[in-house]
């Protein structure tokens, strides 16, 4: 969270002692990491006689563990690293992120995907639209425009890395690729955890929402690719083009597809929802996206007013709520 | 002119290993990968951090390690009499030039090869000490940023006017024309990374002067590393598990 | 430590700057008194038995200080705003203040108000910053009173009324100075309070009892913002205003905007300005600048004195150009087409206190309460002060000082108050000690710190000494000193030893002073501050305590003495082959006298070592001084006389004209080249900190008088340098044997004073040494008695590695205010000097009338002044009584003055016989006239 955000929000007297209630009892309901956070510089204590593997985020200063980063120590049997939060987005292997296209090259687009470096997408690690597996062409290299262009947003996975050091993505599905008609959110990567499930229909609201790892959020009308698709992660399946499923909706006056207003309402429904939790620091799930969006309808809260300093705090409280019954639970 | 009184009194009522009141505060700019603001009395700085990212430029590439750029700026409010500030002036070419020399000695560059680190900084008030206040905010928005760094760099100035050694001079005795060192320090590894100073001073009083600017390197490292633990666990509750 | 944070912001002028500053505010500061349970008591001063503690306000430091440093007054609260205001307002004051606060006789506390959470005070909205600071005075009063609650009585002294209303309407005790000193009970301190005529009731009807009181007799100062406006546009001129030394009705304000001198005739004109102050001074218009002449001689006639300075003030303080004649010569020559002015402002007071004494008056009637009196300064630039006493009858023939308080509109003569009582008038003893006030030369004995510095006594070569690797020993070598007769203060000597290449060994050893004296400590402090001893015709002021002066450092012949060494090879023809510096150990084998060391040389029996040695030297020093004379070296001369004193009486029995014998420059010699060294040493290694001496080459304007009589008597002087001038002055010998030392005494008068200099501060050119011909030059020779030595004997020292650079020299702002406060102790050394000469020729001629032979070096309208060469005395002889028209013409372009009428005239270098006679026109102002016979 950005205090920075929090500032911006005008709160009046009542809803700031309100939120400030609210984050003490989320401090204080809250495991105690405190021991485990480190700031640059801090010993990491260890016992060396395990014998310590350092992991990211650490060093070795006369025989002892120091961080170079700010974050939480997590040790992994003999592995000890920090888990920083606010940083860039660290790849790894299999995540689905959401990209912007930055440049159309030989072979490849490059990516923007909040990393210390561009990601390339190959053209040969990418499904033709035919859906056909085949050596790609010359005319498929002059053809790669019309596949994306710049400023494009597209969803992918990560490959992996080159040996030469660059980031490889792959969009060998039809969930992946071009992301049209919906907004893309940018939040720091460390509120997006990693699951299994990145895609999401939100069927109440005819909305796909994409929680790319690297911190880009997709919220678009929802598009039907296949069946099983949103359900399982297998997107192995390669059949039935999206075209199929745009016949049905009306055309715009250059061919854009329009769409329903309702969906627009929704769309930005939940695109604030998910606006008010990464200002407040609260990590992104569906559930708590969707409890979000839910409250402001029961509440009776324009969709412009999810910004506005009261529903702010209300979520604040209802985090409280949700973690204090969560802890309930457990114990 | 005096600039201690009799009993040891500064002109702003400190005495002379007295440093100013200070603030610091990480996320002051809403866009930057990082970014921090800095206040010494009244010096104020903010910082901001942007990467590691592609490098723009793509022939300042370095293969193995990370390319660090700063500017630094006044804001034309900065100091009394409004000034245009041309950018690029000397002074500020030297300042972004000193914090970058600063910065990169404790950015572990090499974890980042191909990329490219931006740090801006800009006084918003000038009231003496600014170089200092700079890499101290810049130091705190690169540990935001999440850029590994091997230790905390934190940055103090001291003077010998009257035959005292003054720490953290405010601009009144900046503007005294008498010794001024900027000490950069890596606290951890007790390493000196800046040492500035334009004036002569003898060599036992220099180190007497270095020293009391060592210690309040040491006492701003401190509270450096208390903003950023308390900023730190703050983002790990607030995320929730 | 708590740290609160308020703004302040100033808006300075010119352009409108918001400067915003901090200002912390604490909870560490303590009251300072020693019985206080709640404060850290460590660095407490104020009163260790229950008694008053004084808080006093701004004015009170400010006009009554003399008062405070009275012994009486203690436990005082000198509070931070205050400190502040008397630092803005007047410097002098400030360091009185400062010295009483710091002093540990004294129970002075600062209590630093505006630092202290509880006494800080803003401003308020429509508050002056003075109304600010007296609330802030009574705030920080408040506090005092709650804090010592009940334990002492705090008491504000204040004579401001309004302040006065106030605090005690806030219930704290205030009381004026006058009740306050009233209420101790003790009487001879009422005479120290300044009593201010605006704020005192009973001074007010007092005045009003007097006749004519209430007519303005000055103009009305301008307003500064008036003058400040005026100036910038050019109407007004600013300067420093100069009373003429021989007649203090006309002055002279050196003014930079005009490139020339104002004159300005008469007390009204001069309006209230005293000598040294910097005043604003408006140009009168150009038909005026003639009339004002007369008009203000005769208009003030009956206070002109035409007094007689035996001794003439030196180039700096004498007005350049002639001294304008009293009444215009028929022709509108260049003098009298100088602008004159009147003064409209006075920016910055020049006033100190003035030694004296009272004008003779009847005592008063009935009690012995208060009195007025005159008192009339001995330096006669300064017009009389009215000052008020209760100690008429103990003052009336005594010498006093008195210091200056204010002079309004309405009052002919300025107001001041007592000070102190020096002495009876007459006594020798209160006359030099006179002298020594009147040149602000410190005399009090050394303080106990100071002499806890010295080394123990007695003092005995050390084995350390010995072992110190950087000092050599040279106890075999045969060193011997040559001085002036019964000097005391040995710190110099010499040795020569022949070398078996035919080559001379010649080692000038100075007294190694900062063995002793060390950086920072409080015998350094003193001495850097009393700058050099001073001689006076019959006392000697040290500059370092007896023990240093007369036995430890005193290179006395017969003991093992440490010294700093200059050891030169030179060759027969004197060329210096090489230079060595060194500290040493030495034993002085001899300390000779001038007399006998010429004695020794001139005895063609002696062949005794020493004596070859002498000789070996002599020649050398012969060769040396030719060579230094050939390069333009100025021997100029000066008339320096001798007294014999009575042992008894102290009263000069005797007085001659100072006689140089060849040892003396034999010795003089040597110094030289030894300085010449030294200084060349210090400057390779510090050129940007070493302390040198330096002598300005005359400018034109200066020569100016000196071209003006050699002219007229058709000698043809070529200054275009130093060696020119030195081979004229060679070839100026006239028809009589005296001639040429008169011309050389001329010359000198014309140069400027050589001055010591921070070498960072000039650019290398400007180090010329003009009177030596000698690009560097410094002094060395004498740490005893001059403090420039002691410094450069420490540049010598680090730049040999023995010892580091003190700090003081590192700040080059601290060096140049050493070394302008030596050349200001210089020049103070010797006008005393010549002021006890000056006392001393007028007591030998007050039994001794006599008649003499003199030489006319000065022509004025109304006579002309002479220098008798047999006693070194100058003075004025006039022609024409005092009052009457002068029927005698000058010409300038002769140098002569003409008696209208008849074929009498005199001109310039004539001699003639005068009678010298002491007379005592006003009393208590003894002075020698000379009359022409």
């Amino acid at each position: 969270m950005r205090d920075l955000h929090l500032q911006q929000l005008r709160l009046n007297q009542t809803q700031r002692v309100r939120l400030q209630t609210a984050l003490q009892k989320l401090q204080d309901v809250s495991p105690s990491s405190a021991a485990a956070t480190v700031a640059v510089a801090d010993n990491i204590p260890v016992n060396h006689e395990d014998g310590v593997l350092k992991g990211h985020g650490t060093s070795e200063l006369d025989g002892q563990v120091v961080a170079t980063l700010c974050g939480v120590v997590e040790r992994v049997n003999k592995l000890v690293y920090v888990r920083t939060l606010r940083a860039r987005y660290k790849p790894e292997i299999g995540d689905i992120i959401v990209g912007r296209v930055i440049e159309v090259a030989t072979k490849h687009w490059r990516l923007e995907i909040n990393f210390s470096q561009d990601a390339v997408l190959m053209l040969s690690s990418m499904n033709l639209p035919d859906g056909i597996q085949r050596r790609r062409t010359a005319t498929d290299e002059l053809n790669m425009r019309s596949i994306f262009e710049e400023n494009d947003v597209i969803c992918a996975e990560v490959r992996g890395f080159q040996h030469d050091g660059s980031l490889h993505l792959q969009a060998r599905s039809l969930k992946y690729g071009k992301l049209k008609s919906g907004q893309l959110l940018t939040v720091p990567p460390y509120l997006i955890k990693r699951r299994k499930q990145h895609f999401h229909h939100l069927e109440n609201y005819g909305v796909d929402l994409i929680l790319g790892c690297n911190g880009f959020i997709w919220i678009g009308e929802h598009v039907e690719t296949s069946n099983g698709v949103m359900e399982g992660d297998g997107g192995n399946k390669v059949e039935e083009s999206n075209e199929s499923s745009s016949h049905s909706v009306p055309l715009g006056e250059k061919g854009q597809r329009l769409m329903s207003l309702e969906t627009r309402q929704h769309i930005c429904q939940i695109a604030n929802a998910v606006r008010v939790l990464s200002t407040l620091g609260f990590s992104l799930t569906t559930e708590g996206i969707l409890e979000a969006a839910k409250a402001s309808i029961s509440l009776g809260i324009n969709t412009k007013d999810m910004l506005g300093a009261e529903f702010h705090v209300q979520t604040a409280e209802r985090e409280v709520g949700r973690r204090m019954s969560l802890l309930r639970k457990k114990g | 002119m005096e600039y201690v009184k009799l009993s040891g009194f500064r002109l702003d009522g400190r005495r002379p290993t007295e440093m100013r009141h200070i603030h610091a505060e990480v996320g002051a700019v809403a866009n930057a990968d990082g970014s921090a603001s800095f206040e010494m009395g009244n010096t104020k700085v903010i910082a901001a951090v942007y990467g590691p990212k592609e490098v723009e430029n793509k022939g300042q590439q370095i293969g193995n390690k990370a390319l660090v750029r700063c500017e630094y700026s006044m804001a034309n409010f900065s100091t009394g009499d409004r000034a245009r500030r041309p950018k690029g002036d000397r002074r500020s070419t030297e300042l972004s030039l000193v914090i970058r020399q600063t910065m990169e000695a404790c950015i572990l560059t090499h974890l980042m090869p191909r990329s490219q680190i931006d740090i801006y900084v800009q006084v918003l008030q000038a009231d003496g000490g600014t170089r200092s206040a700079c890499i101290n905010a810049a130091t705190l928005a690169l540990a935001d940023a999440g850029i590994p760094m091997c230790d905390l760099v934190t940055s103090c100035a001291a003077g010998y006017l009257n035959s005292t050694p003054l720490l953290d001079l405010n601009y009144l005795e900046d503007s005294a024309g008498g010794p001024d060192v900027t000490v950069g320090l890596l606290s951890k590894l007790d390493k000196v990374t800046l040492l500035q100073m334009d004036a002569k001073l003898p060599l036992d009083i220099f180190e007497n002067v270095m020293q009391l600017a060592i210690e309040g390197c040491k006492a701003i490292a401190n509270l450096i590393r208390q903003v950023l633990l308390e900023n730190t666990k703050k983002l790990e509750y607030l995320r929730g598990t | 430590m708590l740290q609160s944070k308020s703004f302040m912001k100033m808006t300075r002028h010119g352009r409108a700057v918001k400067v915003v500053r901090e200002h912390y505010l604490r909870d560490d500061i303590y009251c300072g008194v020693q019985y206080c349970k709640v404060c850290d008591t460590k660095d407490a001063r104020l009163g260790s038995s229950e008694s008053t503690i004084l808080v006093v306000d701004t004015n009170v430091i400010l006009h009554q200080i003399d008062l405070l440093e009275n012994p009486a007054m203690d436990d005082v609260v000198v509070l931070d705003v205050v400190m502040e205001e008397v630092k803005n307002k007047n410097l002098s004051v400030y360091n009185r203040l400062k010295a009483l606060c710091t002093s540990s006789q004294r129970k002075f506390f600062i209590f630093y108000n505006e630092y202290h959470k509880d006494t800080y005070v803003k401003q308020m909205v429509g508050e002056t910053s003075n109304d600010r600071n007296d609330r802030a005075i009574r705030v920080a009063t408040q506090w005092y009173q709650n804090h010592l609650a009940g334990s002492s009585r705090v008491l504000l002294i204040t004579n401001d009324r309004e302040n006065k209303r106030k605090a005690i309407e806030e219930g704290l005790s205030a009381e004026t100075v006058e009740s306050y000193v009233k209420s101790l009970g003790q009487p001879g301190l009422l005479d120290l309070v300044v009593v201010s005529s605006s704020e005192d009731v009973n001074v007010m009807e007092v005045e009003e009892t007097r006749p004519s009181k209430r007519k303005a007799i000055y103009s009305e100062h301008k307003p500064m913002s008036e003058i400040t406006h005026g100036l910038h546009r050019g109407i007004y001129h600013q300067g420093k205003l100069r009373v003429n030394r021989y007649n203090p009705f006309e002055a002279y304000v050196g003014s930079e905007s005009i490139g020339d001198e104002i004159i300005i005739y008469g007390r009204s004109n001069m309006n209230r300005a005293f000598d040294g102050d910097i005043v604003a001074v408006e140009l009168l218009p150009q038909d005026q600048w003639h009339d004002v002449k007369k008009l203000s001689i005769e208009d003030e006639g009956k206070d002109e004195e035409e007094g007689v300075h035996l001794v003439p003030g030196s180039a700096d303080d004498a007005p350049r150009g002639t001294v304008p004649s009293a009444v215009p010569s028929e022709t509108m020559n260049s003098t009298s087409c100088r602008p004159s002015g009147k003064v409209i402002g006075i920016i910055k007071r020049n006033w100190q206190s003035y030694c004296g004494s009272l004008e003779p008056m009847s005592m008063p009637a009935g009690d012995g309460g208060v009195a007025y009196a005159l008192f009339i300064s001995k330096d006669r630039r300064i017009p009389k002060i009215r000052i008020q006493t209760r100690q008429l009858g103990n003052l009336l023939n005594k010498r006093i000082i008195v210091a200056v308080d204010s002079w309004d509109c309405l009052s002919r003569y300025p107001s001041g108050h007592y000070v102190r009582t020096i002495g009876n008038i007459g006594d020798k003893k209160t006359e030099d000690e006179v002298i020594l006030i009147e040149n602000d030369i410190n005399s009090r004995p050394f303080s106990m710190q100071v002499l806890a510095c010295l080394p123990p006594l007695p003092w005995n070569l050390s084995p350390e000494d010995l072992m110190n690797p950087n000092r050599v020993d040279l106890r075999h070598v045969r060193v011997f000193s040559v001085d002036p007769p019964g000097c005391t203060d040995i710190d110099d000597a010499l040795h020569c030893t022949s070398l078996s290449n035919g080559n001379f060994e010649v080692g000038v050893h100075i007294a190694d002073v900062t063995n002793f004296v060390h950086p920072e400590t409080p015998l350094d402090k003193e001495a850097s501050q009393r700058g050099t001893s001073v001689y006076l015709v019959d006392r000697r002021i040290d500059m370092l305590p007896k023990p240093l002066t007369e036995d430890i450092c005193s290179l006395r012949s017969d003991v093992e003495r440490l010294a700093f060494s200059v050891i030169w090879e030179i060759t027969p023809q004197a060329e210096i082959t090489s230079t060595r510096y060194t500290k040493s150990v030495i034993k002085s084998c001899a300390a000779l006298s001038y007399v006998e060391a010429q004695a020794r040389m001139d005895d063609s029996r002696l062949m005794d070592p020493l004596t070859t040695d002498l000789r070996n030297l002599n020649s050398l020093a012969k060769i040396m001084r030719q060579r230094r004379i050939e390069r333009g070296a100025l021997t100029l001369a000066s008339a320096e006389v001798k007294f014999q004193i009575d042992t008894e009486t102290h009263d000069p029995l005797d007085i001659g004209i100072y006689q140089i014998r060849e040892a003396n420059q034999m010795i003089e010699e040597f110094m030289l080249a030894a300085n010449i060294s030294v200084a060349e040493k210090i400057l390779k290694h510090f050129p940007l900190c070493s302390l040198l001496r330096r002598h300005p080459s005359p400018t034109k304007d200066m020569l100016e008088p000196l071209l003006r009589i050699t002219a007229s008597i058709g000698l043809d002087l070529d200054v275009s340098s130093s060696k020119a001038l030195a081979d004229s002055l060679d070839h100026a010998v006239g028809e009589d044997p005296y001639f040429n030392k008169l011309i050389r005494i001329l010359a000198t008068r014309c140069m400027t004073q050589a001055v010591y200099f921070c070498s960072g501060d000039l650019s290398p050119q400007e180090f010329h040494h003009y009177g030596l011909a000698a690009p560097l030059y410094t002094h060395f020779t004498s740490p005893i008695r001059r403090y420039a030595d002691v410094i450069v004997h420490r540049l010598l020292a680090a730049a040999l590695g023995i010892s580091k650079l003190p700090p003081v020299f590192l700040d080059r702002n601290q060096l140049t205010s050493v070394s302008d406060n030596l050349n200001y102790r210089h020049r103070n050394a010797q006008m005393a000097s010549r002021a006890s000469v000056e006392l001393n020729t007028v007591i030998y001629f007050r039994k001794r009338p006599t008649d003499t032979e003199a030489r006319i070096v000065k022509i004025r309208a109304n006579g002309f002044i002479v220098f008798v060469p047999k006693f070194g005395i100058e003075g004025p002889v006039y022609l024409v009584k005092r009052g009457e028209k002068s029927d005698w013409l000058v010409d300038e372009a002769n140098q002569r003055v003409t008696k209208a009428g008849s074929g009498v005239n005199y001109r310039v270098l004539q001699a003639v016989k005068i009678h010298m006679e002491v007379v005592e026109h006003q009393p208590n102002r003894p002075k020698l006239e000379l009359t022409l016979i």
